[in-house]
């Protein structure tokens, strides 16, 4: 009770319900449509190269595979942490059912693991040939269990290969956009938070998710062969920055149109979600979302598409535009998830969120929930070489 | 074993059908006997439910012996109030008829804390029109006491208007429209 005597009557105003005092779904729910939202996205790239054959984007294209399975395997991670009891996620999946949207997520990201995975195999498996002979003890016995203990390396079975990794893509395509807009439809059938309950939902995540994804794969591509003295690619971040570019403008438009159709048609709650976007939201909407993380990467990739500049510069550019938009993407799952939150049912009162350092769902879970990944990265750079030799240039 | 790499592969994708199919056994296997009887939940978690042991009585269960309590109950502002609000549950108190635990019985500072769990003006999702609340310490400002005061210095527990009716009757103390 200390809700209605205590401190927290400080941060709330006008009428809220004492069971909409607390945000419930908070920062462990932000990173769940975070994290699907980068594997989406490196999918999107690796599809570009091997399905629709954008044969600049090659020397990225395995490693935007194994980036997608990193975040892949962490996806449901936060789901898992904000459960009081994470076993019984088991017992929706024994019992699907129409009516549970969650149990519909768990299969399709049952199938897209299973998709990716086989991906990942079959794109590395002359690699994995190679490898088994030249390593030892439990890694070659890895190895021997990954290529399926095959050493075929004829061009009809590396044809076979083809097919099947287009094959593989091609429905990894549809399963990817599903995966992720489902994430978006999750919160789009919550009818009682009016921000959320919008058929629009899916398509502004999907389009988000290609956002963050893409500029996730930019950074840690240029990131980690600077870090490694070995040469950029500059056609490959050329294409990357034209395709990122579509996306956020896609992703930027739908997020504006929402909010302006809104506004324009004054329709159910726009008078509570009004006061939202420019009450507690004002700074973390209008300012961060949209003016710094949008506008200005808006200027800098227009600057970077019409101006010439040397490859130094562009990398560099292209390594900055990423990184705000990364955190674009975050901030808008924030001012999604846990703006949504913000006001009561009441449709007249607002409250607050406050993050907690060590909390269950706290920052420095979040940090560990998104440091996983790039252990699981480095893990599987030890099995799957990330570059291919042909690009393997060291900078003199 | 020497295997053509389509015979592997046509293992592989032969396994992983096994493997669904087991999944699917192993779910068939775990579902308790009644899910999906009526529709996707266990049909006997009603008949488990309905053998829940009762803990609530009503406001009647009270009455029959505790006449005087009633009989100012009945009659005042908190005749809607569950008895079992403030006191407890039926459950810990009577058994077969018989009084079998005593039931807790706020006292003080402890009955301001109880009135204000439900008449504090700072829970704003309350409308006057259902219930009136007060803002604390003002309340007892504007009667012209100390601070100190609790609630049942001046509102009778089970029918809070009581004295203060009386009170108004004899000083022939009346206000418009009350
Ligand atoms: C608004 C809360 C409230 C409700 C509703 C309520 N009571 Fe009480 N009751 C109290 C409080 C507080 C006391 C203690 C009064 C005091 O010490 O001045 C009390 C005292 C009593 C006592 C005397 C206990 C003792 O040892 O002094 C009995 C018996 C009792 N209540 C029975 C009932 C019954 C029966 C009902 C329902 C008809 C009821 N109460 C409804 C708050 C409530
Ligand atoms: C079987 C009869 C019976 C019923 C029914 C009953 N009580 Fe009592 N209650 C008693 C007796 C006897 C006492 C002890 C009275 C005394 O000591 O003066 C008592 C005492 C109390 C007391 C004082 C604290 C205590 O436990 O000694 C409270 C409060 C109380 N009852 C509330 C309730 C409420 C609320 C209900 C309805 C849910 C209820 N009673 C139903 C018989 C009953
Ligand atoms: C369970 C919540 C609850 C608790 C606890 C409670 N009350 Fe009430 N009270 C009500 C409700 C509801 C009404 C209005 C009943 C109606 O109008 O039918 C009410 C009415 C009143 C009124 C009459 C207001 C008016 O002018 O109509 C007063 C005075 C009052 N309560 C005082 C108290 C005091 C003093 C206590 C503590 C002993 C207390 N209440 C505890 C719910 C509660
Ligand atoms: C000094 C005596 C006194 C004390 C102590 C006191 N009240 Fe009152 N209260 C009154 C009087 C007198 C009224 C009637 C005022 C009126 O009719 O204008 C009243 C009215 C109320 C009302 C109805 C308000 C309304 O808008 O009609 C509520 C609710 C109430 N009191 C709750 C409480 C609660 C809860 C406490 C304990 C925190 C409390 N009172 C303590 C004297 C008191």
């Amino acid at each position: 009770m200390d809700a209605v005597n205590g401190t927290a009557t400080m941060l709330i105003s006008n009428y809220v319900f004492p069971n909409d005092l607390h945000v419930h779904w908070s920062m462990m729910i932000v990173l769940y449509p975070y994290i699907t939202g980068l594997v989406d996205g490196a999918f999107i790239i690796a599809a570009l190269y091997y399905l629709f054959d954008i044969k600049s984007l090659k020397p990225l294209a395995r490693f935007s595979l194994l980036f997608a399975l990193a975040f892949l395997c962490c996806a449901t991670l936060p789901l898992l942490l904000h459960l009081g009891r994470p076993e019984r996620n088991l017992n929706m999946l024994l019992t699907p059912s129409p009516s549970s949207a969650m149990a519909g997520f768990g299969y399709i990201y049952a199938v897209s693991m299973g998709v990716l995975v086989f991906i990942v195999l079959f794109v590395y498996r002359p690699d994995l040939v190679v490898l088994r002979d030249t390593s030892k003890g439990l890694l070659k016995l890895l190895y021997r269990a990954i290529t399926f203990d095959s050493r075929d390396l004829s061009t009809y079975s590396l044809a076979l290969d083809r097919k099947i990794i287009r094959f593989l893509v091609g429905i990894g395509i549809p399963i990817a956009a599903v995966l992720h807009g489902y994430v978006g439809f999750i919160f789009g059938g919550v009818k009682a938070i009016p921000t959320w309950s919008t058929p629009l939902m899916p398509v502004i995540f999907l389009f988000s998710a290609c956002l963050s994804g893409i500029s996730a794969i930019i950074l840690a591509y240029i990131v980690i062969r600077k870090i490694t003295g070995r040469s950029i690619d500059s056609d490959c971040i050329k294409t990357c920055i034209k395709t990122l570019t579509l996306f956020f403008i896609l992703a930027f438009a739908f997020e504006m149109l929402e909010v302006f159709s809104h506004s324009y048609l004054k329709s159910g709650y726009h008078h509570m979600v009004e006061g939202l976007l420019n009450g507690p939201l004002a700074s973390s909407f209008w300012l961060w979302q949209v003016k710094i993380c949008s506008v200005i990467p808006l200027v800098i990739l227009g600057v970077m598409a019409f101006f010439r500049m040397g490859r130094a510069m562009y990398h560099f550019w292209a390594a900055v535009v990423s990184a705000i938009l990364l955190l674009q993407v975050l901030i808008m799952r924030w001012n999604v998830v846990i703006g949504g939150q913000l006001m009561s049912k009441s449709a007249r009162g607002y409250t607050e969120f406050h993050p907690q350092w060590f909390d269950k769902e706290g920052i420095l879970a979040v940090i560990i929930v998104m440091a996983i990944p790039f252990m699981i990265l480095f893990v599987l750079s030890r099995i799957f070489p990330f570059w291919t030799p042909d690009n393997e240039t060291t900078v003199t | 074993m020497k295997l053509s790499y389509r015979l592997r592969l046509l293992i592989v994708l032969i396994s992983l059908g096994v493997l669904t199919g087991g999944g699917l056994l192993l779910k068939h296997l775990l579902l308790p006997d009644s899910f999906g009887v009526y529709g996707p939940y266990r049909a006997n978690a009603i008949a488990e439910a309905a053998l829940v042991p009762i803990r609530h009585g009503t406001n009647a269960s009270c009455f029959k012996c505790h006449a005087y309590e009633a009989g100012i109950h009945k009659t005042g502002r908190h005749q809607t109030i569950s008895c079992e609000f403030c006191h407890g549950t039926y459950m810990d108190h009577v058994e077969n008829g018989r009084k079998i635990g005593t039931l807790p019985v706020k006292r003080e500072k402890q009955i301001t804390t109880l009135c204000l769990r439900c008449h504090n003006t700072e829970i704003k999702a309350r409308s006057e029109l259902v219930i009136k609340t007060v803002a604390m310490p003002n309340h007892l400002a504007d009667q012209n006491v100390k601070l100190t005061h609790n609630c049942n210095q001046c509102h009778h527990v089970h029918a809070p208007l009581k004295y203060i009716i009386r009170a108004k009757q004899m000083t022939r103390w009346t206000e418009a429209g009350r």
